[in-house]
């Protein structure tokens, strides 16, 4: 199992897609009109510009996200070795989660996860 | 004089996954929509992370998934719909910036390429192991090659970091109600 079977794996499944796209478009009598254009089901017809501003609040969202998504990365490491480490481990993760956890209590505190 | 032309399957690999960075790079510079650039920024980070997988150090490649293309990414994409201008499509660049912009890039190609060609590469002796029990096993120890108190210092910087972005954050989102408030207020007294 090297790098050979990862190319032709690839190509094995772009030749898979691709064929059926291929003998789909060979095969069918295809036909284009407006109503294809829509998206399918999805609702009544929208008015005006779909692009619009997001609320504020996400982005608050987003940045404490990313602060946890940081600290998940040190969990990965952690997690393989805990059963070898032992206690330490264990002590060292919960010094670890307590610091990240009063980040979180200030966040709570300030209102940052409350949506307006 | 027969030319060899031979490349192993893993130098092709490199040579995929380079040209699939490089292209969804260029495609993101260069498409004029704001939200395209971002989607092809995300599929650029998504290739490098393949080039850490192909350098076989799977942890900075999960750490490339989670942290760039699953953190950043979709920073970038909220901080692009928090503009109102998302939508639509940005003027095409002069002329003139663009020979700029090209010259630039070749200078620094051509400043990179010195310094790798320039720079005496020394092949260490060993195996390169950085597989994630031994991360995990440098990181969690208090001993000669141990890093537990940067670990527990590296989540003091994360509290660090939290704290001053909801300061921040908080602060300009006050200041959008405050005004919004005025803007009711002067609509009300109209």
């Amino acid at each position: 199992m090297g790098a050979g079977s990862l190319i032709a794996l690839t190509i094995a499944a772009i030749a898979f897609s691709g064929i059926a796209i291929l003998v789909a478009k060979v095969v069918t009598k295809a036909t284009t009109n407006k109503q294809k254009g829509e998206a399918y089901e999805c609702g009544v017809v929208t008015t005006g510009p779909s692009w619009i501003q997001f609320n504020v609040g996400y982005y608050l969202f987003a940045l404490v996200f990313l602060i946890f998504d940081v600290e998940l990365i040190f969990l990965f490491p952690w997690a393989v070795v805990v059963k070898e480490i032992g206690w330490l481990a264990l002590i060292e993760i919960v010094i670890f989660f307590f610091i990240l956890f009063t980040g979180f209590l200030y966040a709570h505190k300030k209102g940052a996860l409350k949506w307006k | 004089m027969i030319f060899e032309f031979y490349m192993t399957a893993s130098q092709i690999l490199f040579y995929v996954i380079a040209a699939f960075i490089l292209g969804c790079g260029l495609l993101a510079m260069t498409t004029r929509k704001i939200f395209r650039s971002a989607i092809w920024l995300l599929f650029s980070l998504v290739g490098v992370s393949a080039l850490y997988f192909w350098l076989q150090v799977e942890f900075i490649a999960a750490v490339q998934i989670v942290v760039y293309v699953g953190g950043i990414v979709v920073l970038i994409i909220f901080s692009v719909f928090l503009t109102q201008q998302s939508g639509t499509e940005m003027p095409k660049a002069p002329v003139k910036r663009t020979i700029a912009s090209v010259f630039a890039v070749l200078f620094g190609f051509a400043f990179t390429y010195l310094l790798i060609y320039k720079n005496n590469f020394i092949s260490g002796e060993g195996t390169f192991d950085a597989g994630i029990s031994k991360i995990g096993n440098q990181m969690l120890t208090t001993g000669e090659q141990g890093f537990a108190l940067p670990f527990e210092a590296v989540s003091i910087l994360l509290l660090a970091a939290m704290i001053g972005c909801i300061v921040i954050a908080m602060k300009t989102s006050t200041n959008q109600a405050k005004g919004e408030n005025e803007q009711a207020a002067n609509t009300n007294k109209k």
